[in-house]
């Protein structure tokens, strides 16, 4: 009887030991962001964010293993010097050259958004990368050849092993390690940011641009995001016809209806629109202003006098293009911790 | 005197059915256990056994079909006690698979031990966690029962091929959590006694129909593909749902 109580003292001792070791290994980190932002959508939950799980789904981001020929990873798409989107290309190439059918979003505060994929097909950030993983004209691979890839790699098998303390690779831990990464790259230090926060002001320009912005933009890009996450037709028209939300909803209100986007970073983003097809911002301008092609389910906020079409002159364009070069933040898109 | 024999008649009178109710009642001492549920798979109402890579003539649509893959989920399990409570099984999400070895057999360990009266089980994977990210398990996306671009668990996966199928295969890819299109069913079945006490055999046996998919639904030379929520996956489902039955236990 006693023997049995020392082992099991002796138990519970190396059980703490391990747990406290745990512990120390990993890193707790916490994210920052100012408090003029709403509270993120995703708060990592189960999902226990540490540096370590964080550089595992940076080092994830960037390596090419995720896909079935080792040619493209997550960044070949998704630039840091893009604010995480694509290199200017309209629509983005995956393995063997093959063409996707819409324009690489933006990778910024990604943790806020309630949905992904242009047309929010993607219910959780942390099943995100699943779809561009196994897509066949992106990543093309199979989560478990990925696991085994990864499982085969000492380097990988050691660090998951530290960030997560399983003996094994689960597709989970994949998706765990990329959110971490994925999550924290907050966009808060741009020239936008720094006004709010009294550090800097706006130039005559940028301050007519922010009026503008605010009477004819913030019905769909509210501050402090500068998205409202709803899906809208905004009469590009489309020349795939990608009927874009309601190939989730199979509701016939949401043909070729796509998620807003936020414009944080917007001036590194081109070319725009959820195929691409707007080459800069002037263009998308005009075509809110000229360019807007009515159908049924053009969104209403688009009609003014019962026109299509939000009016602004040359000069008011000038402005508005003023105040979104203000949302670029080179903090985020030089931070060397996002970079490989 | 009188009122003392009274009361030695009461006491005995209370004695022997305290002793009665414990004989009724199952003994505290029986041990947890594993409870397995063996899916029987049959095709068509001529009850013909069914397995993979056999052609079957469905008997409503005379269209022949050999099938390769036949998967779907069952979740959220719960059996009922003699004394009418449940015990709900946790993490409780499982695939029958007949594509694999013991794919069709389902276990559910550690049972409390005990008498239990009634099965309940959800066929396919409740809303919530199609909508809670990464999940491990029965329930992890490698698996290949979870939709990438539409977020959301296939819950019955089956394709094969047809010679009515105008490319010569078929593949359904059915689920949904949402709305009137929503895929999850929970069904109860009584079971008589079921007893779990330890090592003892305690085993249930349903029997599905892959035939009922088809029992309203038209037949592969109208659809043969669909990979995604919707009306058609409601009602292949609900067809196949509604024809699984309890079939026997053994104790």
């Amino acid at each position: 009887m006693k023997t049995y109580g020392i082992i099991k003292k002796t138990l519970l001792f190396f059980g703490l030991t391990v747990f406290f070791s745990c512990q120390e290994d990993r890193d707790t980190l916490q994210m920052r962001y100012p408090g003029y932002f709403p509270e993120p959508e995703y708060t990592f939950g189960n999902n226990v964010l540490t540096s370590e799980g964080f550089v595992l789904g940076k080092k994830l981001f960037y390596d090419p293993i995720l896909s079935k020929d080792s040619t493209v990873s997550c960044a070949s798409c998704h630039a840091q010097e893009h604010a995480f989107a694509d290199h200017g290309t309209a629509l983005s190439v995956g393995i063997g050259g093959k063409m996707g059918s819409r324009n690489s979003p933006a990778i910024v505060n990604a943790a806020w958004q309630t949905s992904f994929m242009w047309d929010g097909g993607i219910n959780h950030i942390e099943i995100m990368s699943f779809a561009p993983i196994t897509n066949e004209v992106e990543m093309a691979e199979d989560m478990n050849h990925i696991i085994q890839k990864l499982s085969r790699n000492e380097k990988y098998k050691s660090s998951f092993q530290a960030v997560f303390g399983k003996p094994i690779i689960e597709s989970q831990q994949v998706f765990y390690a990329l959110t971490q990464y994925m999550a924290m790259l907050i966009s808060d230090d741009s020239k936008y940011d720094r006004v709010k926060q009294g550090k800097s002001a706006y130039n005559e320009e940028e301050s007519v641009g922010y009026s503008l912005f605010i009477q004819k933009c913030v019905t769909c890009h509210p501050e402090p995001l500068f998205t409202d996450y709803s899906f809208r037709n905004t009469g590009i028209g489309s020349k795939s016809n990608d009927t874009g939300r309601y190939k989730i909803t199979l509701d016939d209100r949401d043909v070729h209806k796509f998620k807003v986007p936020s414009l944080r970073n917007v001036a590194l983003t081109y070319p725009y629109m959820h195929d691409g097809s707007i080459r800069n911002l002037r263009s998308v301008l005009d075509h809110y202003s000229e360019g807007i092609r009515e159908s049924d389910q053009l969104d209403p906020s688009l009609y003014k006098n019962g026109k299509p079409g939000i009016f602004l002159t040359e000069d008011e364009k000038d402005k508005l293009i003023s105040f979104l070069n203000t949302l670029t933040d080179f903090t985020f898109t030089t931070n060397p911790l996002f970079a490989k | 005197m009188k009122f003392n024999l009274l009361a030695i008649i009461v006491l005995f009178i209370s004695v022997l059915s305290f002793t009665s109710c414990t004989e009724d009642d199952e003994p505290k001492t029986l041990a947890a256990g594993e409870v397995s549920i063996e899916f029987d798979h049959v095709f068509g109402s001529n009850q013909l056994p069914f397995t993979l890579n056999t052609e079957f003539t469905h008997p409503r649509l005379s269209e022949k079909m050999t099938f390769s893959m036949f998967r779907y989920y069952v979740s959220n399990v719960r059996l009922k006690k003699r004394d009418g409570t449940w015990y709900s099984v946790p993490e409780s999400y499982y695939i029958v698979d007949l594509g694999v070895n013991d794919g069709t057999h389902l276990h559910l360990e550690n049972i409390p031990g005990g008498e239990y009266t009634d099965i309940e089980m959800m066929f396919g994977v409740d809303s919530l966690r199609n909508v809670s990210g990464a999940q491990t398990g029965a329930l992890d996306p490698a698996k290949g029962m979870f939709w990438s671009w539409n977020s959301g668990y296939i819950m019955l996966k089956t394709e094969g091929t047809s010679p009515s199928s105008s490319d010569g295969s078929f593949a359904f890819h059915l689920g949904g959590f949402k709305g009137a299109n929503a895929v999850p069913t929970v069904k109860s079945y009584s079971l008589g006694k079921l007893v779990v006490d330890g090592d003892r055999e305690a085993e249930i046996h349903m029997v599905a129909n892959p035939a009922r998919l088809w029992h309203e639904a038209d037949g592969l030379a109208v659809r043969s593909k669909t990979h995604m929520p919707g009306a058609v996956a409601k009602q292949m489902t609900g067809t196949f749902y509604d024809g699984i039955v309890f079939d026997h236990i053994h104790n």
